[in-house]
């Protein structure tokens, strides 16, 4: 048996969902959170005897006539896969716009209950629904729920498997529309329906015009010069409490004054490593490495900056709850305009600050399909969780860990991004039909402590996974392909080996980025592809030497060693800028181009798009290069190498260049053809 | 007149929505905001409002404010 759950956007769908199944689905304080169709069994205590439930959770719509591409989702499914019962969440707090989509659902003639949703905000101001006399005027079972503290689920749960099997009689039927004109009538008619209903079964004591506090703040947060400020701010101390304060300190510990030193988890994995290995003396020396190095040293890799990553993680879950999103959103539509974007592609890049895949995801709920792929396919230049550690390492190693290094970092990446806007726009030429903008404003909330914990704990969860997965296998193959020769024997010079020899070819072509020919530099780049933290654990297995100084598992730097690092690596300070500048632009990991190819939907844009970011990222490093070693007045390395950069950056900006003469071109004879038609 | 020559805190009746995208038009319909229906200005900026629109507040630019006759 299938229940669906339905309704309009941020009415607490996903909220419910995760209640009665017991899973922890994303939920945020915004419009259009969830993008996709998810199921999974209804929990034992709430299936009283019945088996076989399985719960589904839609994206929110406001009608049968989807307006965004997740909204069609929502519709086909209750339309045609016929689920047993539909649960409509209709959001408590305002009535008049939810029942419209209500009368709709119960036409369809699957059995339909109405979970009245939100009523803690409702009963806090003191405004009643009358839901003996809705359920009456519907036709169909109402309860009163709160799926933020899991009031009436149980009840909710039981009425809608008792409706199952039954039948559902509309107690508004809308009139066939042939033309829009007659579909308006009959919407007309159905609004005029919903009007009646609200009107006597609702009595208000708060109206929604006196939420006077809600609107003072929103008058500050999205203040015309205060608003760009206060957001600057507010990610500003996301970095810096994630990255400087309490991440830094449950990763490296706290020394106090009086000299009481609360050890950080790298010290006590460190710690485990050490007696475990002392535990095991006169063991097999494989044995010991596997299990000291391997095993415990595997979990260190995880515990360097799992605390960094998951309190940034745990912030970021604290601003979605608290409904600033839209806000966000709201300040900052100007600014994207300007370059063809607009307020609507800011969630997919805030989001994108914690990992670029669900930034990329979030980007389906943009209704112009150009916009859409141009945020898609820029998403990924915000520094997500895992360019922190390379970001760490450089500026660890040749900046005194210095931290205007990470931060100018995100800065450069907001940059980037009108940049790249601007580009696509001029590439792809300007939308067809006016651009307008609409977000709606979710009412702030007290976030939840517990729900940014447990969103904290699950990702925090894959970032572990993929560190004992991913990135573990690829420093082991790094290794093997780093130590053995293509006769399959192990070399002396590391320079032999399969892996130099096959970076080598690469190695030309970012030398213009970093002034040497280095192989262990192109090596660390391409496996930065497959996912970002390579680039450390690959610099660490191939330089001679760095081993000793960078803790492979932690994929960070031994305390003290930055400038050993620097000596080893060989290279200037401005080529590490420029080498980090390289590998924080360029396509992020195999994940995300799999979730830009899944929203985008085209492999011209898919391609122009990882173009993009490749050309962005080698021009952007190339140039941090080129004029960083002017200003210093150190030297170029050989003369061709900046001959060759510079080379890249022009073919790069005259294909941009080109391709949008050929758009205006092209837009001109549109435009002219259509002159012609009408005359 | 249009929402941008409107006053903050006022009600008005939505008149005339002219925005040429008539999927646009259905879904600020399926909100509850099409002529005949009431629309209250909360907060009027440069850059657009915020208008409350049934129980639901909702950010707009000023394109389509401009867009939305009122009286």
């Amino acid at each position: 048996m299938r229940i669906a759950l339905a309704g309009n956007p941020n009415s607490g769908k996903t909220t419910m969902y995760n209640v009665l199944t017991g899973r922890n689905e994303k939920v945020g304080n915004w419009a259009g959170v969830t993008v996709d169709k998810i199921e999974s069994p209804l929990r034992k205590k709430y299936s009283v005897g019945s088996e076989g439930v399985i719960i589904v959770d839609l994206p929110g719509a406001y009608s049968m006539s989807p307006f965004t591409s997740e909204e069609s989702i929502t519709s086909d499914y209750v339309r045609n896969a016929r689920p047993d019962v539909i649960v409509n969440i209709v959001d408590s707090t305002n009535l008049s716009r939810s029942l419209f989509f209500t009368t709709q659902l119960l036409e369809i003639g699957i059995p339909v209950v109405v979970a009245l949703n939100k009523t803690d905000i409702t009963d806090k101001r003191h405004n009643k629904i009358n839901t003996k006399l809705l359920s009456e005027r519907l036709g169909c079972p109402v309860v009163s729920t709160s799926a933020d503290d899991g009031k009436g689920v149980d009840k909710l749960a039981r009425v809608a498997l008792n409706s199952a099997g039954g039948t559902q009689a509309a107690p508004f039927v809308g009139k066939k529309a042939t033309d829009r004109a007659s579909a308006e009538k009959a919407d007309r008619e159905r609004f005029a329906f919903v009007n009646k209903i609200v009107s006597a079964v609702e009595t208000r004591e708060t109206k929604a015009s006196d939420l006077g506090i809600q609107d003072k703040i929103d008058d500050i947060l999205t203040n015309k010069w205060l608003g760009i400020p206060i957001f600057a701010v507010v990610m500003f101390l996301v970095f810096q409490i994630s990255q400087s304060w309490l991440g830094a300190w449950i990763a490296e510990g706290i020394v106090f004054e009086n000299g009481f030193e609360l050890y950080g988890l790298v010290t006590l994995i460190d710690m485990l490593g050490a007696w475990v290995a002392g535990l095991m003396e006169g063991a097999n020396p494989l044995l010991t490495s596997l299990i000291v190095d391997g095993i415990i040293g595997g979990v260190g890799a995880v515990v360097g900056f799992l605390p960094l990553v998951m309190v940034m993680y745990f912030l970021i879950a604290l601003l979605e709850d608290l409904g600033y999103m839209a806000r966000v959103a709201v300040v900052l539509d100007p600014v994207f305009k300007r370059v063809g974007l607009s307020g609507r592609s800011v969630i997919p890049f805030v989001i994108g600050t914690g990992c670029a895949v669900p930034g990329v995801m979030a980007c389906r709920t943009i209704r112009d399909e150009r916009e859409r792929r141009a945020t898609a396919m820029l998403a990924p230049f915000m520094p997500c969780g895992a360019k922190l550690p390379v970001i760490s390492l450089f500026a660890g190693a040749f900046f005194g860990e210095s931290r205007w290094v990470g931060v100018s970092m995100y800065f450069v990446g907001i940059l980037v991004i009108l940049l790249g806007a601007f580009v696509v726009n001029s590439v792809t030429g300007y939308k067809a039909r006016k651009s307008y903008f609409i977000m709606e404003l979710p009412e702030y909330k007290a976030p939840s402590v517990s729900k940014a914990l447990i969103s904290m704990c699950q990702r925090g969860w894959s970032y572990i996974v993929k560190a004992g997965t991913v990135i573990l296998v690829c420093n082991f193959a790094v290794h093997l392909m780093q130590s053995y020769g293509w006769n399959l024997r192990p070399v002396e010079n590391a320079g032999d080996s399969i892996l130099a020899t096959a970076a080598f070819p690469f190695a030309y072509l970012f030398a213009p980025v970093v002034g040497v020919v280095a192989w262990q530099f192109a090596a660390a780049t391409i496996t930065g592809f497959i996912a970002k933290e390579n680039v450390v654990g690959t610099l660490a297995v191939c330089f001679v030497g760095l081993e000793n100084l960078i803790n492979l598992d932690e994929l960070a730097m031994l305390e003290g060693t930055g400038a050993e690092i620097a000596g080893v690596m060989a290279i200037s300070r401005v080529a590490a800028l420029a080498f980090l500048v390289l590998n924080l632009f360029t396509p992020p990991c195999f994940a995300a181009i799999g979730a830009m190819n899944a929203e985008i939907k085209s492999k011209k844009w898919l391609f122009g798009g990882i173009a993009l970011q490749l050309g962005m990222g080698y021009s952007l490093g190339f140039m941090v290069y080129f004029f960083g070693t002017l200003f210093t007045g150190a030297g170029f390395g050989a003369a061709w190498m900046p001959i060759l950069g510079w080379t890249v950056v022009l073919v790069f900006t005259l294909t941009i260049l080109l391709l949008s003469l050929k758009s205006k071109r092209q837009a001109a004879e549109k435009a002219d053809a259509k002159a012609t038609a009408t005359v | 007149m249009t929402l941008l020559n409107a006053e903050n805190g006022k009600t008005y009746t939505v008149k005339n929505i002219e925005t040429g995208d008539a999927e646009l038009e259905a879904f600020l319909f399926s909100l509850g905001c099409y002529s005949g229906e009431k629309i209250t200005v909360v907060k009027l900026r440069k850059s657009g409002c915020v208008v409350l629109i049934k129980d639901g507040r909702y950010n707009i630019d000023s394109a389509l404010a401009g867009a939305i006759e009122i009286e």
